[in-house]
């Protein structure tokens, strides 16, 4: 069983190397004077067609996620995306990867979620995020909550969906003396929930912990296959069998008629790969917003705890890391199928567009990968 | 309580938590608490400040790589610690000294009851929210920024060199651990108390705030609203000077606070 998501992080492609060069960093530096909110307007709607086509042709799901102070996604709310997936598709789950749950107020997060859930009829799939630290800076709360803030929120938005109200919660960073959501999700107990990562073991064990899925963003294979093993182990630990079923893997695809052709498009994939998570320590990891428990994991395992995105790997070398998969729909269907061996995750989530690819050329990418690819996966 | 490790540095305990402790000198008793960057152990200002006093210079818990009481996070709860700490002691008619984020623990002990207290000094401190100016942001930047707020001019430092160095790999992780503890503590109102400048209205302590003029992390501004706030204060301004007037001109800040502490009674 391997299900396969669409996922565009909806850039706002406008952007170059060259306007990015002069700022300290791509994020909190890079000024919004870039942004045209009429450019935008027509991004978001090739992108929302995007989704109702990838729906059509057969994904299982279409995933989502938010950013702040970001270029390179325009959506700083998964739950307004999730509004509109839940309304251009009809059959797609739709997975947010998700609420960056320790910067909102829990309540009106299970809230909106269970929304979300009644209005596409139980296709929501809720991850929780602790986000980059970027989002956790832009929101002006210290990274040094951002874990425990995370824990709670998880508590109080579970108990939401599964305690009837009214009921009281005094937490340590959420009061509440009266909690009453007149709106729960339709999926019972809850919706599924999924905890994303891009290579830190900290973020394997939590999930494994809880058999919640743990979908890897975009590490390369090698790396995942071991994160893929401490998952397992936790799971054994724990005291149930993992199966393909908790885990995901997201890679950045796209197809084409001709490999040559897929090719020059896909070079898009390397849009301002130097500048996006540019920046002083101080913005992607500052103090306490790892455990000192995490730090030192990292430094006892140096090859773990890296994301790739944002590592300056050459476009070969990072088709060759299963990073990329980019080609015609045979030579994709080929290498998807050697992810599937060697991996063997439940779900393959397509990070599928990027940067200023033209909007003709990722539909018909959609188009190669549901009437032809997916068809293949399914086979197998 | 209190054991001897070097010449300088012991250890307090206070509950659960050890404090690292830096003493010396004799005379009435006066404790120096450091700024957000961490304890730099017994310094030359320390030294001369214990020529005419007994001088207690604790790490402020979390501080220095020790452990972090869950209880603290606020810097009215480190004021609270601070004060148990001070009856630990035993410390009587005591000068309380601060620097930086110590000057706002060292205003907020002076808030909570000052009858034991003989006098107060506040050096370039934080906890009161500039009306003109900004305190500088001292987390979103990098080490390079953080570096070149420190001082007005690096040539003053007499040891500049020596602290500006690359660190060891235990340094290293000394430093995290005092930004994350100054982060926790700080974030949020950032450097300040809104409430500060009316829970000092009732002191009359005798205080002395000395500022740099030059200060790029904590503009004079502060010192006039300190002083305005501080019924009993007076604010000695030396120029030429950055956000820490102990290290980087000593022989100014050495008379200012002379003058300040044999005019006590």
């Amino acid at each position: 069983m391997t299900e396969v998501f669409w996922f565009s992080e909806q850039p706002y492609g406008h952007v170059t190397d060259k306007d990015l060069e002069g700022y300290e960093s791509g994020r909190m530096h890079f000024p919004n004077t870039y942004f045209d909110p009429l450019k935008a307007h027509e991004l978001y709607n090739n992108y929302h067609e995007q989704y109702a086509w990838a729906d059509e042709l057969g994904f299982d799901g279409i995933m989502t996620n938010e950013h702040h102070s970001s270029y390179w996604c325009m959506k700083p709310s998964a739950n307004v995306d999730g509004a509109v997936i839940a309304k251009v598709t009809k059959k797609a789950k739709i997975a947010l990867l998700g609420n960056v749950i320790a910067l909102n107020d829990p309540v009106k997060m299970a809230e909106e979620l269970a929304m979300l859930d009644c209005i596409s009829g139980g296709r929501l799939i809720s991850g929780f995020v602790r986000g980059t630290a970027v989002e956790t800076l832009h929101a002006g709360i210290s990274p040094t909550d951002n874990r425990g803030r995370f824990e709670e929120a998880h508590d109080l938005i579970l108990k939401c969906w599964t305690t009837p109200g009214p009921f009281r919660w005094e937490g340590e960073y959420f009061h509440h003396r009266m909690v009453n959501p007149w709106v729960v999700p339709i999926q019972k107990p809850h919706p599924p929930i999924w905890f994303p990562g891009t290579g830190s073991p900290e973020s394997v064990i939590w999930a494994a912990k809880r058999q919640y899925p743990y979908m890897n963003l975009g590490a390369l294979l090698d790396l995942t296959i071991q994160l893929k093993n401490i998952y397992f182990e936790t799971a054994m630990e724990t005291g149930y069998e993992p199966g393909p079923e908790h885990f995901g893997y997201l890679m950045r695809i796209l197809v084409a008629d001709t490999d040559e052709q897929a090719q020059e498009i896909g070079q898009e994939f390397l849009w301002t790969e130097a500048h996006r998570q540019r920046g002083p320590i101080e913005f992607n990891d500052p103090p306490g917003y790892q455990s000192r428990a995490a730090l030192e994991i990292k430094m006892s395992r140096p090859t773990i705890g890296t994301g790739t995105i944002g590592h300056r790997l050459s476009y070969q070398e990072l088709q060759d890391a299963y990073n990329m998969i980019i080609g015609s729909p045979e030579t994709v269907i080929q290498k998807l199928r050697h992810v599937k061996k060697s991996l063997d995750p439940g779900y393959i989530l397509i990070y599928g567009n990027e940067g200023a690819m033209p909007h003709q050329a990722v539909m018909r990418s959609i188009e190669l990968l549901g009437t032809k690819v997916i068809p293949a996966l399914k086979e197998d | 309580m209190t054991t001897t490790l070097g010449t300088n540095e012991s250890t307090v305990r206070i509950g659960q938590h050890e404090v690292q402790m830096f003493s010396g000198g004799s005379g009435p008793p006066l404790l120096y608490l450091h700024g957000a960057g961490g304890n730099g152990g017994w310094q030359a200002f320390h030294q001369a400040l214990a020529q005419s006093h007994t001088v207690h210079a604790p790490s402020q818990a979390g501080f220095n790589g020790t452990p972090q009481p869950p209880w603290v996070s606020t810097i009215t709860d480190l004021a609270h610690f601070n004060l148990e700490m001070v009856q630990r002691l035993g410390l009587s008619q005591y000068v309380l000294v601060g620097h930086s984020m110590g000057g706002w623990i060292a205003a907020e002990m002076a808030a909570m009851g000052q009858e034991n207290l003989k006098g107060l000094v506040l050096i370039d401190a934080v906890g009161i929210r500039p009306k003109q100016a900004e305190i500088a942001e001292i987390f979103m930047v990098s080490a390079e920024t953080r570096a070149g707020l420190r001082f007005h001019d690096n040539s003053q430092v007499a040891n500049y060199e020596e602290i500006s160095r690359a660190l060891t790999p235990e340094e290293t992780l000394v430093d995290h651990s005092n930004r994350e503890m100054a982060s926790r503590l700080c974030w949020k109102p950032y450097m300040h108390n809104p409430s500060l400048p009316f829970y000092l209205s009732k002191a009359n302590i005798p205080t002395l705030l000395i500022w740099g003029r030059q200060d790029a992390i904590v503009p004079v501004e502060c010192g006039e609203l300190y002083q305005e706030a501080l019924s009993n204060s007076s604010l000695k301004v030396i120029d030429n000077c950055g956000h820490s007037p102990q290290v980087e001109k000593p022989q100014e800040f050495q008379d200012a606070i002379t003058g300040f502490l044999s005019g006590l009674s």
